[in-house]
């Protein structure tokens, strides 16, 4: 049916007269239909979106169909060749382009031949027909190209072409950057945008499409300046172009938004397949700023430390990896870790001290187990990771340390870590440390120094032994007490406080920071001659508190059942001795200070072969190992005393006892021997140890020294600890009564013998009066162990004061006493015990 | 063991409480002539001490006991040598514990 199109429309609607179907209902004819599949944001599902071109018969004129409208491009209503009347549309300008978007339209005609020339709007003259169909040709093959580039984009790669034609390869899927600035033909710079949807289609071929493109990168020499925005605008253009992208509306909007939002990255319009590589400058952030939300982000950061390569086994197979950590310019700390493939990957290329670009790595929570930095997160790269080096950058620091002073230290709690910077006043030889899974480390210890006036033991274990304590020996050895800084130590509770290495500890020797110089300057003004109080103290146990108490507690207070074993010191006597195996065959070779001391065995052949040395010796040494009973006024013990307390007992050595028994055979005298030990009173400090003896756990007591008792010091420490008693709670005093029965018994007792017999009794009335005296009371005075606070006055016995309140005391000015009840006392109440000599 | 006459440790100050009972003390020996022994009690008073057969030699420190005369005399009947180191501090401690608050411990 002939139908006349609305002749003239199409230049109405480029000049503006016309913007929506208020003004006019045209009929137009359907000279080109191009559908453009958008795939948005990698949806499956795919809009496809038809792109006409509208004819007047006259002029040409792009327009988007709505989507609405899909259905009728489907079932052929509309084809080309189409005539329509376009009934709800707007016209737009975009870019200085009009576009015409159709909301609704009515079919007229189905299939129809194109009616008259129409040529697109804005092409000059002749030139334009040829042009056109030139650039249609070009133009459907850059869009044939930009369907298939459609989508994509990334960077244009610069092809001055002067084809326009040619243009798009470059274009394809590139989206971006249009180099082609240098294109002389204005077509050419659209080939950026034929990043967007081949854009290219756009314009390459015309230069009326150019020119319209021409805010867009059509302009070479804009489009250098717009580097940024050509791609918008090229996504614009490209929008603009008789491509049907996304509607125009949204990319003319987005575009600009996303632009001004993020000009370096691309803005996510139409992925048509994968995202080809942006090479826009990359955005960096803090390191204080990452978190596994982030989207894209690059760090610029130092390589501060890098560990070794690592294997691993775990049930899902073996694995490898290697870690290092960054430090950026804002101090900020991270760790990143690389697994497996990445490891060879990235390991040869990170090298500490270097600057590097990092980007793509996945953050993932902090094992805070081996990650002591402070951060939340870590980096685990993959192989999508890019790290970059890239030119030194001095506002990054070498080294982020959190100093702490020494005394800091002693109040920081054991397992934390810790930075520490010290002059090294002195270092020790590298000794090997049996572990107790049986494997041996080297271990080497140091004492550092600093102006809090305290000093700590470093301990070096493994590689650091050698490496940098060799370093640090020799220093020290000169003459030189050199600075170091340690960097990651953590704080052991060994012997008081001290720092230990471990695998990521790092060590800098004479390190060039203020701290270090301040350190220096201090060192020589005053630090050299000062004293220091360490808070490592010596192996010895002399640092640690003599803790008096008596037997009977061992089992009271449990102890030697927590963890670590307790350390305590009794005045006991020795009432009992097991005479056979008092001592045994040692090893005498020497391991490092200290002889090996294992059980030998016999040869039979008169040699003996230690195991761990694994040696054969002529002659062994015979050390000590006693087994005593102790006992006090509260109750007996089993200890075991070796060597040392067992030289201080018997008063010889356990080889020349062993001769006497043995080779000498000389029974009375080894009986006297024992004899003159027995009941002889010594101060034990002992270690308590519950231990596990096949099933059964058994609380253990070592005598690690044995004194012989000085009464007069002894009875000084008495006094103090009444003294104190006195001064503590009035409730124990009614427990105190009984214990001064004891004194009584001992006083009476003793008075009779002569000579130190009186200080004996105020020895044993000392003794007991150790710190415990409440619980020993109450022990005492039930029987049974202890009920303790429970408040009787002794002197009435009635339940509601104490005998320090008792009405019917009368007090002496100097101290209160007690008209004692003997009732409470137990059996021994009042009268002397027999066993004078031990007691 | 005969406890019949019990003694009362006592030092110089406490001396004066019990006179005409038994007691007993050290003292440092300063002076010794026949038939008394002057002394320091352990809270540095002087103490007189008479008696027969004091022990010789004498040496630094003595213990008698013996019925106190008065408040810095004492009438001896035993003395024992008690050598020459001797802890005062901690035996004046004793008298006053054994006299005050422990009293019932002692007699």
């Amino acid at each position: 049916m002939a139908v006349n199109l609305t002749a003239g429309a199409i230049t109405k609607i480029l000049n503006g007269e016309v913007s929506s179907e208020i003004d006019l209902m045209p009929v137009l004819q359907v000279t080109e239909l191009k559908m453009i599949p958008s795939r948005l944001q990698q949806n499956q599902e795919s809009n496809n979106r038809y792109k006409v071109l509208l004819s007047d018969g006259i002029h040409l004129q792009a327009g988007m169909l709505n989507t609405t409208l899909n259905t009728l491009v489907i079932q052929g209503s509309i084809q080309l060749g189409s005539i329509v009347r376009i009934t709800h549309y707007v016209c737009s300008l975009i870019q200085g382009r009009r576009i015409v978007i159709i909301m609704q339209l009515e079919v007229i005609v189905a299939k129809c031949d194109i009616i008259g020339t129409p040529n697109e709007p804005g092409q000059r003259g002749g030139a334009a027909v040829p042009v056109n169909t030139q650039s249609n040709g070009g133009f459907d093959q850059q869009q044939a190209r930009s369907d298939v580039n459609g989508g994509r984009y990334g960077v244009s790669a610069n092809s001055p072409q002067p084809q326009v034609g040619g243009l798009n390869n470059s274009n394809d899927g590139r989206y971006g950057v249009s180099a082609s600035l240098a294109q002389p033909q204005v077509g050419g710079t659209n080939s950026s945008d034929a990043g967007r949807y081949g854009v290219s289609a756009a314009a390459s071929p015309q230069p009326q499409v150019s020119q319209r493109y021409g805010t867009g990168s059509g302009y070479p020499e804009t489009s250098p300046s717009n580097r940024p925005y050509v791609s918008s605008n090229a996504g614009y253009g490209g929008s603009r172009q008789e491509q049907p992208r996304a509607p125009p509306a949204t990319t003319a909007y987005s575009r600009p938004v996303q632009s001004a939002y993020q000009p370096q990255q691309p803005p996510m319009y139409v992925n048509r397949g994968p995202v080809a590589r942006n090479e826009a400058p990359p955005r960096i952030i803090p390191i204080a700023a990452l978190n596994p939300y982030q989207g894209r982000w690059t760090i610029k950061v130092r390589v501060s430390s890098k560990a070794e390569l690592r294997r691993f086994n775990n049930p899902r197979g073996e694995g490898k990896l290697f870690s290092f950590d960054l430090l950026d310019a804002d101090g900020g700390e991270i760790r990143v870790t690389c697994f497996n493939d990445v490891v060879d990957q990235f390991f040869d290329q990170i090298v500490v001290g270097n600057v590097y670009l990092i980007s793509r790595g996945n953050l993932k929570p902090a094992q805070k187990n081996y990650n002591h930095l402070p951060n939340d997160y870590e980096i685990h790269l993959d192989s999508a990771s890019t790290i970059q080096r890239c030119e030194d950058d001095g506002t990054i620091p070498r080294n982020q340390f959190h100093f702490r002073s020494i005394s800091d230290i002693e109040n920081m709690e054991s397992n934390s870590m810790t930075d520490l910077i010290g002059i090294v006043s002195s270092i020790g030889t590298t000794v090997p440390i049996m572990r107790k899974n049986g494997t041996e480390v080297q271990k080497r210890a140091l004492q550092l120094k600093d102006m809090s006036g305290r000093s700590v033991e470093v301990t070096m274990w493994g590689n650091f032994c050698n490496a940098e304590g060799q370093q640090l020996q020799n220093l020290c050895d000169s003459g030189v007490f050199p600075v170091l800084a340690l960097k990651a130590g953590r704080i052991g509770e060994f012997n008081g406080k001290q720092v230990s290495t471990i695998g990521s500890s790092q060590f800098f020797v004479e390190p060039d920071f203020p701290e270090a110089r301040e350190l220096r300057q201090w060192y020589e003004r005053e630090g050299r001659n000062a004293h220091f109080t360490s808070i490592s103290r010596e192996f010895s146990g002399v640092g640690r508190q003599e803790v008096r108490k008596v037997i009977a507690q061992i089992k009271d207070e449990k102890l030697g059942t927590s963890e670590k074993p307790d350390w305590i010191t009794v005045c006991a006597t020795i009432s009992f001795m097991k005479v056979e195996n008092f001592c045994y065959t040692a090893c005498p070779i020497m391991n490092g200070d200290r002889p090996c001391s294992k059980k030998v065995t016999n040869n039979g052949d008169g040699t003996w072969r230690c195991e761990k040395c694994d040696k054969c010796v002529d002659e062994c040494d015979y050390r000590y190992i006693l087994q005593i009973q102790l006992q006090d006024h509260t109750g007996l013990t089993w200890a075991t005393a070796f060597q040392e307390a067992g030289e201080e007992i018997m008063g010889m050595s356990a080889k020349d006892l062993y001769y006497v028994k043995y080779e000498n055979q000389e029974e009375e005298k080894f009986e006297d021997i024992i004899r003159s030990v027995a009941f002889t009173k010594y101060i034990f400090k002992l270690k308590i140890k519950e231990e596990t003896y096949s099933d059964e756990q058994r609380v253990k007591a070592t005598v690690v020294k044995a004194e012989k008792l000085n009464y007069a010091s002894n009875t000084r420490c008495m006094l103090e600890a009444m003294n104190k008693l006195k001064i503590g709670d009035a409730n124990s005093l009614p427990e105190s009564s009984n214990y001064r029965s004891d004194a009584v018994n001992s006083g009476i007792g003793t008075s009779g013998t002569r000579d130190t017999a009186s200080v004996n009794a105020r020895r044993e009335f000392g003794v007991p009066a150790a710190n415990q005296v409440g619980q020993y009371g109450n022990q005492y005075s039930s029987g049974a162990r202890s009920l303790g606070g429970v408040t009787s006055c002794n002197a009435c016995g009635s339940n509601s004061h104490v005998s320090a309140n008792c009405p019917s005391l009368m007090s002496e000015p100097q101290g209160q006493y007690v008209n004692g009840t003997p009732g409470r006392y137990n059996a021994g109440g009042g009268m002397p015990r027999q066993n004078v000599g031990s007691y | 063991m005969d406890t019949s006459s019990p003694s009362a440790f006592v030092n110089g100050a406490l001396l004066r409480r019990f006179i005409g009972q038994k007691v007993r003390t050290v003292i440092q020996v300063t002076g010794s002539e026949i038939g008394s022994v002057v002394g320091k009690s352990t809270d540095d008073l002087q103490i007189v001490v008479r008696g027969s057969s004091p022990p010789s030699p004498l040496t630094t420190y003595l213990e008698v006991i013996g019925i106190a005369e008065s408040d810095n005399a004492i009438r001896a009947e035993t003395w024992t040598n008690f050598g020459n180191t001797f802890d005062t501090q901690n035996y004046n401690e004793l008298c006053k514990l054994a006299n005050g608050e422990f009293k019932h411990l002692f007699i």
